[in-house]
């Protein structure tokens, strides 16, 4: 059949070989051919292996161009050409090469795939529902009193991965969701994450996971918790839970990240600890507010100098002169009490914001 | 008894979907000249018979039957053999109907035994029907099998043990040579592998009807086939079993045998049938009906899962045939 897919191809442009491999996958699905014979047919049609993989229906399918099947360990290369089984999904079926694809193969792919979608929802019962449509599971994953085999179950019915880590996430608005790791960027450099923009570098559209279809952060203020894996998400979720006590609408009123990644905090997470909102705030906590009460432009400007790295990028960051920066400056320390300027006042400054806002959350 | 054929395995009939048009089910004789020249053969035959270099590839011209052109021999002998003295040798008869074909078709099968094996093959080229009737093909068949016998040592081969092998005109030429090769008292082959082997002129039985039209080789077809290599006498009183194994009347004294056939085909029925006569006439055979194939399956999609059980099957009987 290779060197028949191959004449033909020879044989024919590439047209008349779409055609055929058309034909090919509708006669497959005609006689309900199986999984594994309509993978062989992409490896066979492609001469190249052909893997499939739906982690959410637990199925790990890999073929050789000699048509024998020899599953493989590793992850398939993001790079290799691929198709979702479903419009949104992540990719499923791979052709292990590292060329782009041909037009040839780009039929045999969504051939293939449309076929394999049929065979697994016949056999397999319906896709994995959306972490986001499905509160009741995630509340599963997220219960560290569930037994594991429910939380494992919950989560293959999520379409995570049970082998691959991981994130809780907690939105302050609406229900707590779930995201595999593979969705979201490596973490960057531990730095500024607590003045970064609105939208957080980390976070980004579909990439190659475990067959989640939630791939993107929710928007507005998120607490991310670490990559674990899955049945350790009741502690990411708890993490979760903290990060989203960091995070802030980024208004005037209220500065701050709008994204906060648990692992990204360090020794600051310790504070949500001790801080309880509503709690008698402490001395530094009561200047500040009376710092704040003082002046509108007070709060922002605190703010730019404890959470960028130089005076000159404060002032740009808050669009205000360098000198008119150092005049607000020098009225803040009166009120406050304790210079800004210094490591050690900025520091202290830094934690009387945090302390601050840990306490009105 | 129901003419509903069996289904074909669900991959085998999307190959067929892919091969339709380079191989119709029906051939009649005003197409054979067209087929010939066409892609399907070119295809069938065009491959590297060296197997990534684990072959050297000869092609010797040696005398024909008396009175008759000489033939052509394919040698292909393992540039490295695992072991030192003669070895076995694959006698492979080609395919094609009687009427198609050259000594590369369906070679890639015994190449790849061959190399599992340590074994040299030998493919012999024969005047094809209707230009040349019975017995021309079967002699050709017959004189390239007694040189191979003959020059064994030269080619470094075990004129003790030969195997002779084809797959559907081949196999039934294989089996008419395992006859001829008793009756003649000439060299003994260990063994024959008869692959779809078209063994019955009368091409009468359920599964000819059952097939009509479908896969590869219908009743049309063999009709084609069988009347350019017998003229008027194909299914008369008088057909030679070297023509026609399944008129031999006495299947005694032959080499062990294996047979496979899908259960979708043609020649099923006369398959099953030949394996059974021979049982009855205390013979050894093994017989391997492979469901849902259809006509050469293996040949035409070695990728498919059946195919692999099918090569599996053949490489194991060889290997029991062989084993020292």
């Amino acid at each position: 059949m290779k060197e028949l897919a191959g004449r033909l191809t020879a044989l024919d442009p590439d047209a008349g070989a779409a055609v055929r491999v058309i034909a090919y996958f509708d006669r497959l699905a005609e006689h309900r051919a199986g999984l594994e014979a309509l993978v062989r047919g992409v490896a066979v049609l492609a001469g190249c292996p052909a893997r499939l993989t739906d982690a959410g229906r637990r199925v790990h399918l890999r073929v050789e161009t000699d048509g024998r099947r020899r599953d493989a360990d590793q992850p398939p290369d993001p790079a290799w050409p691929s198709a979702a089984l479903s419009p949104d999904g992540a990719p499923a079926l791979w052709l292990e090469r590292a060329e782009a694809p041909s037009v040839v193969d780009a039929v045999i792919l969504e051939r293939a795939a449309a076929a394999i979608r049929g065979v697994l929802d016949r056999t397999r019962g319906r896709a994995p529902t959306a972490p986001d449509d499905d509160p009741a599971l995630v509340e599963t994953l997220l219960d560290a009193t569930a037994p594991e085999q429910v939380r494992l179950h919950a989560a293959r019915r999520l379409g995570l991965d049970p082998a691959a880590p991981a994130h809780a996430i907690a939105p302050l608005d609406g229900p707590p969701r779930i995201l595999a790791a593979a969705a979201l960027r490596e973490p960057v450099p531990v730095g500024g994450r607590l003045s970064a923009p609105e939208e957080p570098a980390r976070a980004k559209p579909a990439a190659a996971d475990a067959g989640s279809a939630t791939t993107a952060l929710p928007s507005g203020r998120v607490g991310v918790g670490p990559a674990v894996p899955v049945l350790e998400l009741p502690g990411s979720w708890a993490a979760a839970r903290t990060a989203l006590r960091f995070t802030a609408d980024g208004t005037p009123h209220a500065p701050g990240p709008r994204v906060v990644y648990a692992d990204e905090l360090g020794g600051i997470g310790l504070l949500a600890e001790l801080v309880v909102p509503g709690a008698d705030p402490p001395p530094d906590v009561q200047a500040l507010e009376a710092a704040v009460a003082d002046a509108p432009w007070m709060l922002t400007t605190l703010h730019a100098v404890a959470c960028t790295a130089s005076l000159r990028s404060a002032a740009v960051e808050i669009n205000v002169h360098h000198s008119t920066l150092q005049d607000r400056l020098g009225h803040a320390e009166a009120l406050l009490g304790w210079p800004v300027r210094t490591p050690q006042g900025r520091l202290r400054l830094q934690l009387a914001l945090t302390v601050r806002h840990l306490g009105r959350a | 008894m129901t003419l509903t054929p069996p289904p074909f395995d669900p991959e085998l009939a999307a190959v067929l979907e892919m091969i339709k048009e380079t191989l119709p089910p029906k051939l009649t004789m005003d197409e054979i000249e067209a087929t010939r020249n066409g892609p399907g053969i070119e295809m069938l035959a065009d491959m590297d018979l060296t197997l990534g270099g684990a072959f050297e590839v000869e092609d010797r011209i040696v005398p024909g039957p008396e009175n008759a052109p000489d033939i052509s021999l394919l040698i292909c002998r393992p540039v490295a053999p695992a072991t030192d003295g003669p070895l076995p040798v694959i006698y492979h008869v080609h395919g094609g109907g009687m009427v198609l074909g050259n000594n590369r078709v369906g070679v890639d099968a015994p190449l790849r035994w061959a190399k599992e094996l340590g074994a040299v093959v030998v493919s012999v080229e024969y005047r094809l029907a209707p230009e040349n009737p019975y017995p021309a093909p079967i002699d050709d068949v017959y004189a390239g099998l007694l040189w191979t016998a003959d020059h064994a040592a030269e080619i470094g081969a075990d004129a003790e043990r030969i195997v002779i092998a084809g797959a559907s005109a081949g196999g039934g030429l294989a089996a008419a040579l395992a006859l001829l090769l008793r009756d003649r008292k000439g060299p003994q082959p260990v063994g024959q592998l008869l692959m779809c082997p078209m063994l019955d002129d009368r091409n009468d039985t359920p599964s000819v009807h059952q097939m009509e039209g479908l896969g590869v080789w219908d009743r049309t077809a063999n009709d084609t086939g069988w009347t350019a290599l017998l003229g008027e006498q194909r299914g008369g009183p008088d057909v030679s079993p070297y023509a026609a194994p399944a008129r031999a009347d006495d299947l005694t004294g032959l080499p062990p045998a294996f047979l496979d056939v899908g259960s979708a085909e043609t020649f099923r029925d006369e398959v099953v049938a030949y394996a059974t006569r021979l049982w009855h006439a205390g013979g050894v055979a093994e017989l391997h009906v492979w469901p849902g194939g259809f006509h050469g399956f293996d040949g035409f999609a070695p990728q498919a899962v059946l195919s692999q059980a099918c090569q599996t099957a053949q490489l194991s009987w060889l290997r029991r045939l062989l084993a020292e």
